[in-house]
């Protein structure tokens, strides 16, 4: 008899609720607006019960879906590395939905942006707690469908056609994600991770061909990768980001990136992790799925840290400088995903993965803090080209020092939480390099180096151009409302508390 | 059948990976709707069809002395699910297709700014 624990599904009831909370009121603006923070702040306790349940408690918890028993039903899980994920997820879903009620215009709230915005966390936490692999994909979509929406929010013809863009990439997407679900349910007979893990550990009790496996779990990765918007799969992000509203903008590259990043670390980790497989493909050898994953991603993630980085030091708007860095920082979260995968000794592997996921809520918050900033910016000056502001630290003390502590996180100055992602991911590397010796572990070291250069030099160029200097017009006729730059302030103090409390748990 | 149905599903990977690359926004979501429903019929040939027998079917012991084919029901459950998403993203699609047509007055991918 399995166990089912009611407390796994409050984050996504927190959210439920929330939709249909703030679809009845509707009619009552102020009302629907309270409505929804508090909707936001109950997602973010129920996240809090849970992980304080997980990590802090008796360890990892199931519930059942309509009581059927796995592997037949649909079951949920929060293991550590959910209620991790999770945990960003509610940090900084609760931090935008109280921005987004400052900032967003109220009639533009009024049109359906609340509901959306808890249909956005719904998907977000139901992706994280499914120990399903079909309900994955029913989860990525359910996110996917709501950030659609918001994409072509304004309504614009830049909107539009960004949002066109980046349905039919997901679409894409999703169909790539069905062909792997499929292929790996018609291999191994079941869709219960947990249960696709114990059967690939022994394929040969359960009559599997291993082979096929790989070429599967390559489909998913494509397809995972194209939500965490990797390259070669990036080239949706300044467009998505440019377009939607910023307090939705802190979600994706936020939460939503991360869903990407942690469906690869679910699957690989925890489903493939057992499998025996001989690989010899293009010189890659090794005897697991992992020895595949490896390469691809620092591949993937020093290319990403690359282009992210040299975009971000040539663009002319905040939102695209932001863009182009969550391409560059998402490569800093998969290169020590790709060490752990190449690593021998269990040590090493898990001191990478904890660097990947301090690096993720690190990204997360800061991130989030900028784009949340850059917002304030926005609806205090109207523009958002680096080129008509300047001085801005001067007129608004607040708003500069929240965007000054997000740059420095972005950095990596100490005590923020960037320090201490930056000082695992370059510590997970140079063990990697030390322990290998291998001209390719030296370069991604080399490569980590340039994308903290570049992090440098995009951060203090969008410092000094816009906050320091000669006050243009449009930051002399601004109106900084205290509350908008209070909102990023707060994200900005809730890491300090966040960065020691789950590092614990996913280390023990 | 397992061939035929793979000639299928090929077929609509092809066609709907042409439409996705044409010019025509119209076409582009054509080319959507005709690959998510690729993916759907991969879906349900991944349940196999195979002689069916009381073991896997129990209900087939009351059936007399003749045994149809059987294929997996759970895919068919599945396919079910994918349908509605793939609707539910068609019908966006759709009708974001009009509003940029609205906003730009060209169905044209390339004549937008």
């Amino acid at each position: 008899m399995a166990m089912t624990e009611q407390i796994v599904i409050g984050p996504m009831l927190a959210a439920l609720g929330s939709i249909v909370l703030t679809l009845s009121t509707r009619r009552f603006r102020r009302l629907q607006r309270a409505v929804s923070v508090a909707g936001g702040l109950a997602y973010a306790g129920a996240v809090g019960a849970l992980a304080w349940r997980v990590v802090l408690g008796a360890g990892p918890a199931a519930y059942q879906v309509g009581g059927v028993d796995a592997p037949f039903g649909i079951t949920l899980v929060a293991d550590e590395l959910s209620a991790f994920m999770l945990v960003i997820a509610g940090a900084v879903g609760a931090a935008s939905i109280a921005f987004s009620a400052a900032y967003v215009d109220p009639d533009n709230q009024a049109v359906f942006y609340h509901p959306l915005f808890h249909c956005l966390l719904l998907g977000v936490a139901g992706s994280f707690l499914t120990g399903d692999l079909f309900n994955l994909f029913v989860w990525f979509e359910v996110m996917l469908m709501a950030s659609y929406v918001f994409v072509a929010f304004y309504g614009g013809e830049q909107h539009t056609a960004a949002a066109l863009r980046y349905l039919v990439l997901n679409v894409f997407g999703g169909a790539l994600l069905l062909l792997g679900v499929g292929g790996l349910y018609a291999v191994t007979g079941t869709l219960n991770m947990a249960d696709m893990a114990r059967r690939l550990a022994a394929p040969a009790a359960y009559g599997i061909d291993v082979e096929p496996v790989l070429g599967l779990s390559a489909l998913l990765f494509a397809a995972f990768a194209l939500k965490a918007g990797l390259v070669p799969f990036q080239f949706w992000v300044p467009g998505a980001y440019r377009a939607a509203p910023l307090p939705v903008v802190a979600m994706l590259a936020g939460v939503t990136k991360k869903v990407g990043v942690y469906a690869i670390v679910r699957l690989y980790f925890t489903v493939l992790g057992g499998l025996p497989v001989q690989v010899d493909v293009l010189g890659v050898t090794g005897d697991s799925a992992l020895a595949l994953l490896g390469p691809v991603l620092l591949l993937t993630g020093t290319a990403s840290i690359v282009l992210g980085g040299l975009g971000a030091v040539v663009r002319d708007t905040f939102e695209e400088t932001f863009a182009y860095s969550s391409i560059g920082q998402v490569g800093f979260i998969v290169v020590p995903v790709g060490v752990a995968a190449m690593a021998d000794a269990e040590p090493l592997r898990r001191f990478a993965i904890a660097a990947a996921l301090v690096y993720a809520l690190h990204h997360a918050l800061a991130k989030g803090l900028l784009f949340l900033a850059t917002g304030a910016v926005r609806s205090a000056t109207g523009t958002n080209r680096l080129a008509d502001l300047g001085g801005l630290a001067g007129r608004s003390p607040l708003l500069g020092a929240t965007f000054f502590v997000g740059s420095l996180s972005l950095v990596g100055i100490p005590p923020l939480t960037g320090f201490f992602g930056k000082f695992l991911v370059f510590d997970a590397a140079v063990r990697r390099a030390a322990a290998t010796g291998a001209a390719g572990a030296a370069g991604v070291v080399v490569a980590l180096l340039v994308g903290a250069v570049l992090t440098i030099l995009y951060t203090s160029r969008t410092w000094t151009r816009c906050f320091w200097g000669a006050r243009t017009p449009p930051v002399e006729d601004a109106a900084v409302d205290p509350a908008h730059a209070a909102a990023g302030a707060a994200l900005d103090r809730e890491g300090y508390v966040d960065v020691i409390d789950p590092v614990g748990g996913v280390e023990e | 059948m397992s061939v035929l149905l793979a000639a299928v599903v090929g077929g609509l990977f092809a066609i709907g990976t042409f439409l996705i690359l044409r010019r025509d926004l119209v076409k582009v979501v054509l080319g959507v709707a005709v690959l998510t429903q690729g993916a759907n019929v991969y879906l349900i040939t991944m349940g196999g069809i195979e002689p069916g027998s009381f073991d896997t079917v129990p209900v087939l012991a009351t059936h007399g002395d003749y045994v149809p084919d059987t294929a997996d029901p759970l895919v068919q459950a599945l396919v079910l699910t994918a349908i509605v998403i793939s609707f539910g993203t068609t019908a966006l699609a759709l009708a974001l297709t009009y509003r940029a047509y609205q906003e730009n007055e060209t169905m044209d991918v390339h004549q937008w700014r």
